[in-house]
């Protein structure tokens, strides 16, 4: 026997309380006048005595109360064999393999028909389980002894996309044998694909209690090709034609020649023959992607198919559109700052945005939501109106940059994020002349291509206290040049000085149009992410709001969520390979191209003698032997003993209210005699 | 409905001891049936044979003028007798266990007594005593004696320990009338010594009533837990348990009380038994039981 939580014991230090309470605890009495002790006698002194001896039973059951309420909480337990209290009886589990490569010819039927064979066999008291697994473990019945479902179970079971993973199996057939309570035999009907191995040869230990045994439906290595890689545009905003380059694997120990076509939208626009060498990689390259305006299903395929045909097809989406408007306001008469930034913003090589420049005068009716960011370079007031409307699109997911000179230092706080404006520093009427960008946080994405500002000389600037917000850039005198704020959903990006060549000859350095072009491809969301997601990865949605529901488009062209779970999902797993569609609240719609994890087309089976070690790794019975000597399993008391204190709770009531009903019982007998 | 007026918890709320006295005869008096004992009617009653000290104001001349014979007339709310109250104030009679003590209830007995016999034109007088006489009030009909009796009544106070002996025997120097005497207190002395020492009263043609004022708490103690008990008049201590409270205490109580009943009813004196969770007109009834038993 032994203890969960020792620490608890510590608690039967409680006991002394009744101890002290029944035979320690003074007795005192009040002195109670009374008219005459006349009829009273001497002897009734040992009352206390008297009193003591009568309550002992009471004592005695308020100290076992205590105490096996201190062991309740200590959680004892007792090892016991399962085996020896549940017979001879087992629990077969069937594990069927479901990932990606099941889908090889023929393998998944013969993996089926094995486990149909195993749980046939399943009697004798003996309970079966039938699960499947790939990147996670799925029941498909409960533990049972009727062979039929668990026959329906095995029926049941179908290749999916999902990467298959030994670890995920070996953590449920751990957390099995902790709970079965009988011994467990899991036959394991796989692919034994080397690449679902995990890299820490310790995940795949299985307690004592569980048999491990193994039924490769494949012995040898067979030859797959398939695309494994697609590098495209995301995104095109012009109409000049895009190269994509497509990256073909071959698993097999011979070379092997392909047809590999580019398909937009079903049609296939461009074919190459490629030769890939045995075990090696061939690049393939498409010149001739003109996509139309819109999100395009682009496809890289393979020809004659393999054996596993499904990976020689590789999803990835192109979407063509306008560049998106941003608003550029400025003072008038104040034009370098347009001149400076437009220029930087044009030359990048995808010219994702229009800049509309506008008069801070006129902003008065302007709606910002129709720009992709709005910049506020150095204006000293905006109308009010449109600083709200600024608000509220910053909340709803916009952006705006806000620079800060000499018109914006007359303001007590910097417009939008309403941080406050502590000075305005001209370095060249001091004593250092100019200060230098001296800390920039390269993680963050508007400095993430020009994280070197070392030549660029500010001469003056605008302290703006951060107030919680992220500072990316600081001068050598410590003020924060680069403030990020995000505020609902969008986000202000201060910049403490200007664009022009005035207050800095930033504009003029070579620092100026990454940190320009990726300053608005930030702020506009124009994410560098791939081209497509993997089977089993999960996409963000942003941030449930409640109220806001994004819509998601399955392959198969079902809604995945249903109207609750979309106003409240933050992201939604990515199951099968194909197209995903998601439209956003905010009416920006998404194509997500998701591919199978190229690991799977690796078909490479795990070698003998490392499968042969899994059936023996430590504690673990030898896979041709019977059933393993078990470790004997902890039962735990607890609640046992906790429903043996409420016995002697109901106990010490009723003892208790008996002697509090003795000294009642005088009370009703006067009352009885006056009410005769 | 007056009745309620007579319970001691409802009398302790009332200040002033005459107001008490009234409302306890008042409603007592309304509860009862017709009686052709009170009143105050000048109805002819009896013609009664003159004898020495007889107040010639009542002799009737016109039947001296035909018979030459004294005879008395008396009407029915003139058959006067004298009323003395003996009050125990020992320091035993100072317990209670709830709203009223004891001599806050032989108070406001002794008040409704006084008031009643003022109410019948008899002559009351009144007693106060512990080990000795404290206070006494000649029995008389004059004018403000019910007055000066409440104000007696008033100001007794729990003194120290009973001695019936010393009382009585001065009790007995003043008595010169026949009457009707009535004795309040907790008798906390021996049966026979009592009886003994009240019963020379008797001898001389008084009707004689015990009073015995017992608080409930001292004829049937309950204690939840051992109690320090305390002589209010010894001042000696005692641990007593619950159980011997319940069980022996009783029955030396009982056998107390029953032992003072039979000695004096043997003795030819009324005993009454006034516990002072009762109301107040059982005391009052046995009182006029008596005086009854004496026209």
């Amino acid at each position: 026997m032994g203890f969960l939580t020792p620490w608890f014991l510590a608690g039967a230090a409680a006991i002394g309380l009744p101890v002290w309470l029944h035979l320690l605890r003074r007795h005192r009495s009040t002195p109670l006048p009374f008219s005459s002790l006349r009829f009273f006698e001497r002897r009734t002194q040992s009352s206390v005595r008297h009193r003591r001896l009568r309550y002992l039973l009471l004592f005695a059951l308020r100290t076992l109360v205590i105490a096996l309420l201190v062991l309740a909480f200590a959680n004892p337990f007792i090892r016991r064999q399962g085996g020896a209290a549940a017979g001879n009886r087992r629990l077969v589990v069937a594990a069927i393999d479901e990932s990606f490569s099941m889908r090889y010819t023929g393998r998944l039927e013969r993996a089926k028909q094995e486990a149909a064979r195993v749980v046939a066999g399943i009697g004798g008291g003996d309970r079966g389980q039938v699960l499947a697994f790939g990147s996670r473990v799925r029941t498909m019945t409960d533990a049972t002894p009727d062979v039929s479902v668990l026959q329906a179970g095995v029926r049941a079971v179908e290749a999916g996309d999902s990467r298959g993973s030994y670890a995920e199996l070996a953590r449920a057939l751990r957390s099995m044998g902790q709970t079965a309570g009988v011994p467990v035999e899991a036959h394991v009907f796989s692919d034994m694909q080397k690449s679902s191995l995990p890299p820490n040869f310790a995940d795949l230990s299985l307690p004592g209690s569980v048999r491990l045994v193994t039924h490769p439906v494949t012995a040898e290595r067979v030859a797959n090709v398939t695309v494994e890689s697609v590098r495209a545009p995301r995104r095109v905003y012009d109409q000049r034609k895009v190269g994509v380059e497509a990256t073909v694997a071959n698993f097999g120990a011979a070379a092997e020649t392909r047809r590999a076509a580019l398909v937009l939208n079903g049609r296939e626009i461009e074919s190459h023959n490629v030769e890939i060498p045995a075990g090696g990689r061939a690049v393939v390259e498409f010149a001739n992607l003109e996509a139309p305006f819109g999100m395009r299903r682009c496809e890289v395929k393979l020809s004659p198919a393999d054996g596993l045909p499904e990976d020689d097809l590789f999803h990835f989406s192109v979407e063509r559109a306008e560049p998106r408007p941003a608003l550029f306001v400025e003072e008038p008469n104040h034009g370098r700052g347009l001149l400076y930034f437009r220029a930087a913003l044009e030359a990048s090589a995808q010219s994702a945005f229009r800049l509309e420049p506008v008069n801070a005068g006129q902003t008065a009716n302007l709606n910002p939501a129709k720009y992709a960011f709005v910049v506020l370079s150095d204006v000293a007031a905006v109308p009010a109106a449109f600083e709200e409307a600024l608000k509220r699109y910053v909340r709803g997911g916009g952006a705006v940059l806000v620079a800060l000179g000499r018109m914006g230092a007359s303001r007590g706080r910097v417009p939008v994020s309403g941080e406050a404006i502590v000075e305005a520093r001209y370095f060249a009427r001091e004593a250092e002349r100019f200060e230098t960008a001296s800390w920039l946080d390269p993680a963050h994405p508007a400095l993430a291509k020009s994280s070197r500002w070392d030549g660029v000389r500010f001469y003056q600037a605008v302290k703006v206290e951060p107030a919680g917000a992220q500072v990316a850039a600081r001068l050598s005198g410590g003020t924060p040049l680069l403030i990020d704020r995000k505020m609902g959903e969008g986000r202000v990006l201060v910049f403490a000085s200007t664009f022009d060549n005035i207050s800095n000859d930033l504009p003029l350095d070579a620092a100026f149009v990454p940190f320009v072009e990726q300053t608005a491809r930030y702020l506009g969301r124009l994410e560098d992410g791939p081209a497509g997601d993997t089977v089993d990865s999960h996409y963000e949605l942003g941030e449930g709001r409640g109220g806001a529901a994004a819509e998601v488009l399955g392959p198969d062209a079902k809604r995945l969520l249903s109207l609750d779970e979309a106003a409240r999902a933050r992201s939604v797993p990515l199951a099968h390979a194909g197209f995903y569609e998601v439209k956003h609240p905010n009416e920006r719609r998404e194509l997500v191209a998701v591919n199978v994890d190229r690991r799977e087309s690796d078909l490479d089976v795990i070698p003998a003698e490392t499968l042969a070690l899994w059936g023996n790794a430590p504690g673990n019975p030898a896979a041709g032997g019977g059933v393993a000597a078990e470790e004997p399993r902890p039962v735990e008391l607890g609640w046992y003993v906790l429903v043996a204190v409420l016995a002697l709770v109901l106990a010490e009531s009723w003892l208790g209210n008996r002697h509090l009903a003795v000294e009642r019982e005088p009370e009703q007998e006067a009352a009885r005699k006056e009410a005769a | 409905m007056l009745q309620r007026f007579l319970d001691p918890a409802t009398l302790a709320s009332i200040s002033g001891l005459d107001l008490v006295a009234k409302t306890v005869v008042d409603g007592f008096v309304a509860g009862l049936h017709r009686s052709p004992d009170f009143g105050f009617s000048q109805e002819f009653a009896e013609y009664r044979a003159y004898s020495q000290g007889d107040d010639l104001r009542h002799v009737d001349w016109n039947v001296f003028a035909r018979t030459e014979r004294c005879y008395l007339k008396r009407y029915r709310g003139e058959t006067n007798t004298q009323l003395m109250v003996l009050l125990d104030t020992s320091a035993s009679m100072a317990y209670g266990s709830h709203a009223v003590n004891k001599l806050d209830y032989a108070r406001f007995a002794a008040a409704s007594l006084a008031y009643l016999a003022n109410a019948q034109r008899d002559a009351a007088g009144l007693i106060v005593f512990d080990e000795k006489v404290v206070n006494y009030v000649p029995p008389s009909t004059r004018q403000g004696q019910l007055f000066r009796l409440l104000h007696a009544i008033e100001g007794a106070r729990a003194g120290t320990r009973t001695d019936f002996s010393s009382p009585f025997a001065y009790f007995q120097n003043f008595l010169r009338r026949r009457g009707l005497a009535v004795v309040l207190s907790d008798f906390y002395e021996d049966p026979d010594v009592i009886i003994r020492t009240v019963e020379p009263l008797r001898y001389k043609g008084n009707e004689l009533i015990l009073f015995h004022v017992l608080d409930p708490q001292e004829l049937a103690p309950v204690f939840r837990q051992p109690a320090l008990l305390v002589d209010m008049e010894e001042r000696t201590t005692m641990e007593v348990s619950p159980e011997y409270a319940r069980t022996e205490y009783r029955q030396k109580i009982d056998a107390h009380v029953a032992a003072l009943r039979e000695k004096a009813r043997a003795a030819g004196i009324d005993y009454f038994l006034m516990n002072t969770g009762r109301p107040l007109d059982e005391g009052l009834r046995e009182y006029l039981t008596v005086r009854q038993g004496r026209m």
